[in-house]
């Protein structure tokens, strides 16, 4: 027990002290996580829109594709983009593999479908007679739709939130497409999770306990968000403090 | 006096079954035509393929710039549509503030800012919405809410209104209030609106002209007071609640007055079916006369003994329930119900004008 302790105590010491390796895997770790969900948000919302509000053909399969991608084992996603990847892959003329971007296309491939189904099942649950609704008034395909995602626009903030959540805390596909390397000292495809795992095969406690209380207090920090966003207090309760302080000030301004 | 919309020959079907079909409709600039029937009849289709929301299967529509439906461009379209706005039977705002959105369809619209917001703030104040102009939308009442929705629509002064069953999920006053609303925007824009409803006591005040939809076809179209006068068949008769409908048979027919037998009772009506053809006969209960003896009717040919048999009370007026050879209905007042003491077992005269006889052709079984 006194082991845990002292590793604990110096893990946050660590942190509060901003060890340079620490902080450096930190920001790299939210770099290539709000790239890759800013892709998959791209991909996925208007692809779990288009889902949602159209019939075509072959709907019902890419409808499966997304609810199996949801669930996609990270290390097969990792094997995956690493057999394209690799040197004689069919993209191996990128030389992708073992860089930032290795990581970047294999999170993207984790995170899209998540924010696809989540976004589907939203705006399957809108009143379809809103989106007639807003046609009716003038506005075309783009635009009536933009207006339901507005409507969701809890659900879409939901939806990225599970996006990055999944993919921040994944540890299998970073691993294996960007091999957790260290350029000239400086962590270049390492992130949290993988430099975790690193830490405690090298038998350094304290580090990987000071990088798990940081993924930690990021996953808590997500979870948090979400729960005040489903229960609507995130967004109103700012609203409505900012609306009551405008009315307040008209009030008070003609008197 | 010029013709704004006319659509000939519209059908439009789901999945192989047909759900409309509408020969003819015309619709006069500036009137309000009330498309009445029952859930399930088409009307809603019918508004959203004049919205162009929807192509029907087949048919023309000509619209009021002189554009038709099926020599038309994706320009033109957007352009036709934009001049129209519907309103439905929920409110459907959106999440935002009442001011944001009423003013969401001058945004679609491209209008500029400075434009929207005069626009905006003289539709909250043509509504009395001011007050709840910066309230989020999703906290307003099912009056305000449809307030709101009819603003949202106006707002854009669009030629054509489309209602769909606007009041059909609120409550008796506030139906009322939302009812004058509507019909005083609408008379004060100078705009041609048309009016969908399953129930037609809500459009009888402001209606100029009654469509009747029954099983997605169009059965009628007319002035209320015609269509309820002369209904153009039993089912549209029946749909409109008439009482006193019955079957029977032209005995005789001479210069447009005809001999009808009613369940064995000879009756003399307006006609033009020729002998011997079934009818089905309307008489109108507020125009059976009752009296105490069969005393001195004026020119009425139609003179009934019949037996009081039930006798109900509905507010200002009495409903009369006789036997003369076949049930008949009677709406009298209370005055001549006491004056003349009708109590159940009481035998009366009742007196029918051949005029306030309609007789329609009897279209078989179905309905």
């Amino acid at each position: 027990m006194g082991d845990i302790w002292e590793g604990f105590v110096e893990a946050i010491k660590m942190i509060f002290s901003l060890d340079p390796y620490v902080m450096r895997i930190t920001l790299f770790t939210l770099y290539i996580c709000a790239i890759a969900t800013f892709f998959g948000m791209i991909i996925g919302v208007p692809l779990g829109s288009a889902l949602a509000l159209y019939r075509f053909r072959g709907r019902k399969f890419v409808v499966t594709l997304v609810n199996a991608g949801m669930g996609l084992p990270p290390v097969v996603v990792g094997l995956f983009v690493y057999l394209f990847l690799k040197r004689r892959g069919p993209l191996g003329f990128l030389n992708w593999l073992y860089t930032p971007k290795a990581i970047i296309v294999a999170e993207i491939v984790l995170a899209m479908p998540l924010i696809a189904g989540i976004t589907m099942a939203a705006m399957q649950n809108v009143n379809p007679k809103l989106r007639l609704q807003s046609k009716s008034l003038g506005a075309g395909e783009i635009r009536s739709t933009m207006t339901l995602l507005r409507e969701n626009r809890l659900s879409l903030v939901a939806a990225v939130i599970a996006g990055f959540g999944g993919i921040i805390s994944e540890v299998g596909a970073a691993m294996m497409v960007g091999g957790n390397l260290l350029l000239g000292g400086e962590p270049y495809t390492r992130t949290l999770t993988t430099a975790t795992v690193l830490e405690v095969s090298k038998g350094n406690s304290t580090a990987a306990i000071a990088l798990g209380i940081i993924l930690l207090g990021i996953t808590v920090l997500l979870v948090w968000l979400m729960t005040l966003i489903q229960q609507g207090t995130l967004l109103s309760q700012p609203a409505r403090m900012a609306r009551n302080l405008i009315s307040r000030r008209r009030k008070e301004a003609p008197s | 006096m010029s013709v704004f919309l006319s659509i000939e020959g519209l059908k439009h079907s789901y999945d192989g079954r047909q759900v409309l079909e509408v020969d003819s409709l015309e619709l006069i600039e500036g009137e309000i035509l009330a498309v009445i029937g029952p859930n399930g009849s088409g009307k809603s289709t019918l508004l959203r393929i004049i919205n162009l929301l929807e192509e029907p299967v087949a048919g023309e529509i000509a619209f009021w710039n002189g554009a038709r439906l099926s020599a038309m461009s994706r320009k033109e379209k957007r352009e036709l549509s934009w001049q129209m706005a519907m309103i439905f039977q929920e409110p459907l705002l959106f999440k935002r503030t009442v001011r944001a959105n009423i003013s969401y369809g001058l945004r679609m619209h491209r209008v500029c800012k400075e434009e929207r917001g005069g626009k905006v703030h003289e539709m909250l104040r043509m509504l009395g919405l001011e007050e709840m102009a910066e309230r989020d939308a999703m906290t307003l009442s099912g009056g305000e809410a449809q307030k709101v929705t009819l603003g949202r629509a106006m707002v854009l002064q669009p030629r054509l209104l489309l209602m769909d069953e606007p009041l059909a999920s609120l409550d008796v006053p506030t139906r009322k209030s939302l009812r004058e609303d509507i019909s005083r925007l609408v008379k004060e824009m100078g705009v041609t609106a048309v009016y969908v409803t399953h129930d037609y006591h809500e459009v009888l005040e402001i209606a100029d002209k009654l469509a009747v939809l029954l099983d997605g076809r169009l059965q009628q179209v007319g002035k209320p007071t015609e269509v309820f006068g002369q209904p153009a068949n039993e089912a549209v008769a029946e749909f409109l609640g008439a009482e006193n409908l019955f079957e029977g048979s032209v005995m005789s027919c001479r210069e447009g007055m005809a001999e009808i037998d009613i369940g064995g009772t000879r009756m003399e009506a307006l006609c033009v079916q020729p002998p011997g053809s079934p009818v089905k006969v309307l008489i109108h209960p507020e125009e059976v006369v009752l009296l105490a003896d069969s005393g001195d009717a004026g020119s009425a040919r139609n003179r009934l003994p019949a037996r009081v048999k039930d006798v109900k009370a509905l507010g200002a007026l009495v409903k009369v329930s006789l036997d003369c050879g076949f049930p008949l209905v009677a709406y009298i007042t209370l005055a001549s119900r006491e004056e003349m003491d009708i109590e159940p077992g009481r035998v009366v005269t009742a007196v029918v004008k051949a005029t306030s006889i309609h007789v329609m052709p009897y279209v078989g079984s179905g309905r």
